[in-house]
């Protein structure tokens, strides 16, 4: 319904679009995720034929954007992202003006606006002036103006910016329920969003598409290895020496948090294996209490930190496994100290250490 | 055929549109009140005052009595020709105020968007708003207009209803002219206080132009005569119709529409 192939979008000496390329299936939720300022904007503009692609075509509904304009913007609805809404005007009013210069024939217009009207629940406000809406309303007008002529496409800039979570879920819906006759690109820097809406997303950073796909898809070829973290009653040592033993198992680190003295938290990472089952029988076999055993599911959120991070990525690792390092190595002596008290740090733990102790017997 | 019914179905979807947000809009209702009231106010003085028209027929009857005789006056050619002057004085205020928001609010409340991406060319809407200022115009000369067709009823001898007529024409076809061009400064800009400044610094040079019209001698003046609008208008104002002068004003319509589909054509190519 969609194709995007190889759009550049330069303005000026900036460079807002490289080489983006993508394609939406009809009935699909497409959404277009990225950091503020990476070109989402920008694309969709070129999409509704707002603006000119420096060089690339884009394809609506089997129609250039550029050579074939008129026949696109009769196919598409497009929400930018300022409602372009009259403040003077009612609801009624705007909706029946929108489908009139979408070409809506004169016969299907009240029955086109009405339709719009009951899809976005607009049916009390209907008659009321734009002015006076609140901003969840004045959305959802937003909306209603971009599917007031039923097109096939409909891009939606952002639609969910601003508004309060109610408001935000039933604007969701209020997509998702479009989805199925209407093909839908949606933008959006929010990502329970993409989540919650879309079939697939299109990841652009900087004006580049740094992934596309099916959101599980996606989500399990990126976060890549599989980690586990572990809560297991015993001496740090040999649970390390049983975890490391497991095939399939890469590392395993001391985790900083400790409930209890006994037990301890590791962090284990694996291949493209997924060793729980065997972690979880050596410990047990090996006679260790093991109180969890929790896989690490990278969230979509992970995947788009990692996918957009302004340092290139071989630069973003050390930092990560040096702040995992440096509490792992803070972490190892606390058992020792606890064992030999001698520090003038733990002056105070060392006084109450022999009363405890002294009583104990 | 049927491509000539759409481009005349979305004029009317956007004539309809400014028109209603004319009509919606309180500003646009105070610049109509002051109208009427500075044109009234006028229409008074020009017929009533001491050193009005009435004032100046009663005392050339006095003089004819004392057997004096003053050169004619034709009263109804001398009230037109002032008071149309007025009117247009007026409304070269008035004008830049009507046509500032015309574009400029469209940009400042992001409907230009929405415009920019429906099955509309950018002259389809250009002249729709075009149209539908002037309409809002016209409303605003007719009862005005009423005003002086019963005064001129009275007149004796009578006077042709077409010097009415063509006076009128001529102010609606400078006001064409002058909102068309205000239009074109509209689409400049997001500011409708900037818009209507510089499109009344074009009203101001409008003017220059006709006083160094009359000022210059020889062909230079000669030809800035035929440029200058208010030179064309106060023609029509004295009863000359004259089709060059409305090819001129029609020409000057024309640009404007042309300046304003070409500035929101280029607005595109800018980044926001």
């Amino acid at each position: 319904m969609i194709e995007v192939d190889h759009l550049h979008k330069v303005y000026g000496s900036t460079v807002a679009l490289k080489d983006v390329s993508f394609a939406v299936e009809p009935g699909e939720i497409l959404g277009f995720l990225g950091p503020n300022g990476a070109g989402k904007t920008t694309t969709m503009r070129i999409l509704t034929g707002y603006l000119p692609a420096t060089s690339g075509t884009a394809k609506v509904a089997d129609y250039d954007v550029h050579t074939n304009s008129m026949a696109v913007r009769q196919r598409i609805g497009y929400l930018p992202e300022r409602p372009p809404l009259y403040p003077d005007m009612t609801v009624e009013g705007f909706l029946h003006f929108v489908a009139r210069i979408k070409g809506v024939a004169a016969g299907d217009r009240s029955q086109q606006v009405n339709y719009a009207i009951q899809r976005c629940a607009l049916k009390e406000k209907q008659s009321a002036l734009i002015r006076q809406l609140s901003k969840g309303f004045r959305q959802r007008v937003g909306i209603a103006q971009a599917i007031v002529h039923d097109p096939p496409v409909i891009v939606l800039d952002e639609p969910t910016s601003g508004l309060d979570p109610r408001q935000n879920s039933e604007v969701r819906s209020l997509v998702r329920s479009l989805a199925g006759d209407h093909t839908i690109i949606l933008s959006t820097h929010i990502l329970p969003e993409v989540d919650a809406t879309c079939n697939r997303v299109a990841i652009i950073n900087r004006g580049q598409l740094v992934a596309a796909g099916k959101l599980d898809a996606l989500m399990g070829q990126l976060t890549g290895a599989v980690s586990y973290d572990l809560e297991v009653e015993g001496a740090p040592a040999d649970v390390q020496n049983i975890l490391v033993a497991v095939p399939g198992v890469d590392t395993v680190e001391l985790a900083s948090s400790t409930v209890l003295d006994t037990r301890h938290r590791f962090r284990v990472k694996a291949g493209e294996r997924d060793p729980g089952a065997a972690i979880a029988a050596a410990i047990v076999h090996a006679g260790l209490g093991l109180h969890e055993l929790r896989r690490h599911q990278a969230s979509l959120e992970d995947v788009f930190l990692n996918l957009t991070t302004e340092e290139p990525s071989a630069a973003a690792e050390p930092v990560e496994s040096a702040a995992v390092a440096v509490p792992t190595l803070s972490e190892t002596p606390s058992p020792d100290e606890t064992a030999t008290v001698d520090d003038s740090e733990a002056a105070s733990t060392a006084d109450e250490t022999p009363d405890q102790s002294a009583e104990a017997p | 055929m049927t491509a000539l019914r759409t481009i005349l179905r979305n004029l009317l979807a956007i004539y309809r549109r400014e028109l209603q947000s004319y009509l919606a809009s309180p500003l646009a209702y105070v610049i109509a009140g002051i109208f009427w009231l500075l044109g009234g106010f006028f229409l008074v003085v020009i017929l009533f005052s001491p050193e009005g028209l009435l004032a100046q027929t009663v005392q050339r009857d006095q003089a004819l009595q004392l057997g004096v005789t003053l050169p004619p006056l034709d009263v109804a050619y001398e009230f037109l020709n002032y008071y149309f002057g007025i009117l247009g004085s007026l409304s070269m205020f008035i004008l830049p105020i009507l046509s500032m928001g015309l574009y400029a609010e469209e940009r400042k409340q992001g409907t230009l968007e929405l415009l920019a991406t429906s099955p509309l060319t950018n002259w389809v809407v250009a002249l729709g708003k075009l149209l539908a200022v002037v309409t809002f115009y016209v409303g605003m000369v007719l009862p005005l207009m009423l005003c002086v067709a019963i005064a001129l009823g009275t007149a004796e001898p009578a006077v042709s209803p077409n010097l009415l007529l063509v006076g009128n024409l001529g102010l609606i076809l400078l006001a064409t002219s002058v909102l068309s061009l205000g239009m074109f400064v509209s689409s400049l800009t997001s500011s409708t206080v900037v818009s209507a400044i510089l499109t009344f610094a074009l009203v101001i040079f409008l003017w220059i132009v006709d006083a160094l019209a009359r000022a210059i001698p020889g062909w230079i003046g000669g030809a800035l005569e035929h440029l200058s609008i208010l030179q064309h208008f106060t023609d029509f104002t004295q009863g000359v119709f004259d089709t060059s002068s409305m090819v001129l004003f029609l020409s000057y319509s024309l640009l404007g529409l042309f300046l304003t589909a070409q500035s929101i054509e280029t607005l595109r190519f800018q980044r926001n």
